[in-house]
């Protein structure tokens, strides 16, 4: 498909533009399931939009990141969805997103859609993907986690895939815990790091809870500090109040450092 | 592909595309929003400095981005890209915050004359268009016609809808998004000529 028909490419270019008519989305939609390559030129298109009008990226300040993380984590506290509808006063966010319900379920099966037929990666996901791994793949980094509690039998193992910054989180014989309580899993720096940690000097990678039998295993995304050597010296897991995980006041329940 | 199961909703981020992580966030998996904002903070923060001039605007402006995608916003996978709503969602709303601040600082004008001059030449587009272009991108953009030119800039540069636009050129909808179309497709044609 390296020569799309013209219509084709209209249809493109008003993807990348966001003005696709849902007629025209469903068309897109099946042209992408039949002719998955048409990612290629949905990247090009978009990549040629922003050299014309868009300045190069800039990052921005490493804190703005879990800033904004911690925000939303705030807004959206561990909370089993079905038992929303049983809450007396929930906070606006849980209200709007009440009152979104009927329209996000119809969102839900026309996203669920076009994720079927939107089988390509993000183009910039691609690109880095296309230069980086050909060249220099960064090691699987593996963490095996120990409980300091002497007798515990609790114990976590994190596998980092540092070129596409995604884990997997194996938890095992962690006690379940009341309610109020999470489990969150850090990611510790050397001090002083370049990056923003909280005072001690540690990232928040995630919040969960295990299952009866103390499980818990997860695929998840990991801060880019997994690509700097060095920099991660630890890996651990803490106790932190469901509404304030971010506040790190926890001791490690079980901590490691990499193979 | 994402699971149902609700022991899963949390977990499984191992989502590639734009539109799972959108559908993600949108179903309360808080984590989808740091892999997008991985992906087009640069963009946005750097759209958002380019127009607003100054470093603690353009981060309170990319946090206001993010988390009006978190809580909720009008995108529409279906209808296009993550990237360009974002982009366009920044533009618009930087040119909004330089506005605010011309009419609060024509406010203190009036009280102070001697800096009016200054505002005067500073307004949203006279800032936004201070953006250089490469050599080729330039050449490239003269392949389009004028028109072709304007409703893209106003569109994705300026952040005004397709709607706004015909409104302001006066002309129908549906030519503003033929033109706008027919332009990219110039503009990627061309730049992909010059990389051959």
């Amino acid at each position: 498909m390296s020569m799309p028909s013209d219509q084709l490419e209209l249809l493109i270019a008003g993807y990348v533009l966001g003005d696709l008519t849902p007629e025209e989305a469903a068309e897109f939609e099946q042209l992408l399931a039949k002719y998955p390559a048409i990612a290629e030129d949905v990247a090009q298109m978009q990549t040629s939009l922003e050299r014309a009008y868009a300045p190069p990226d800039v990052p921005p300040p490493p804190h703005l990141r879990s800033a904004i993380l911690n925000q939303v984590h705030l807004a959206e506290p561990l909370l089993d969805t079905s038992s929303t509808n049983s809450l007396p006063s929930p906070p606006a966010v849980f209200t709007a997103r009440q009152q979104r319900f009927p329209w996000r379920r119809v969102f839900d099966l026309a996203a669920a859609s076009i994720i079927l037929a939107l089988g390509f990666y993000n183009y910039r996901l691609q690109q880095a993907l296309q230069t980086a791994q050909p060249s220099q793949p960064d090691a699987i980094l593996t963490y095996s986690l120990q409980p300091i509690q002497a007798g515990s039998e609790a114990s976590a193992r994190v596998v980092v895939d540092p070129n596409t910054l995604e884990a997997t989180l194996m938890v095992e014989n962690l006690p379940p815990l009341p309610p109020n309580q999470v489990y969150v899993m850090w990611t510790v720096l050397e001090p002083n790091a370049p990056f923003t940690t909280d005072d001690k000097d540690a990232i928040l990678t995630e919040v969960f809870r295990v299952d009866e039998q103390g499980n818990f295993t997860e695929t998840l995304p990991v801060p880019v500090v997994y690509r700097v050597e060095g920099v991660v010296t630890n890996v651990a897991v803490t106790i932190e109040d469901a509404a304030a995980p971010q506040l790190h006041v926890g001791a490690p329940v079980v901590i490691a450092q990499p193979l | 592909m994402q699971s149902e199961q609700p022991g899963n909703q949390e977990a499984s981020l191992p989502s590639q595309t734009d539109a799972e992580l959108f559908l993600a966030l949108r179903n309360g998996q808080a984590a989808a929003l740091g892999v997008i904002y991985d992906r087009h903070a640069g963009l946005v923060y750097g759209l958002a400095l380019q127009t607003l001039g100054n470093p603690q605007e353009a981060e309170d402006l990319t946090q206001d981005i993010f988390l009006t995608l978190a809580r909720g916003s009008s995108y529409d996978p279906r209808r296009g890209s993550l990237r360009t709503f974002l982009a366009i969602l920044t533009r618009s709303r930087s040119i909004d915050r330089i506005r605010s601040r011309s009419s609060k600082q024509k406010l203190a004008d009036r009280c102070n004359p001697d800096l009016q001059q200054e505002v005067s030449s500073n307004t949203p587009l006279d800032h936004a268009t201070q953006y250089e272009q490469s050599q080729e991108v330039q050449e490239a953009l003269a392949q389009l016609s004028d028109s072709q030119q304007q409703i893209l800039k106003m569109a994705y540069y300026d952040g005004l809808s397709q709607s706004e636009i015909a409104t302001q050129l006066n002309i129908p909808l549906g030519t503003v998004k033929a033109r706008a179309r027919r332009g990219l497709l110039k503009l990627r044609q061309t730049l992909t000529s010059f990389t051959r």
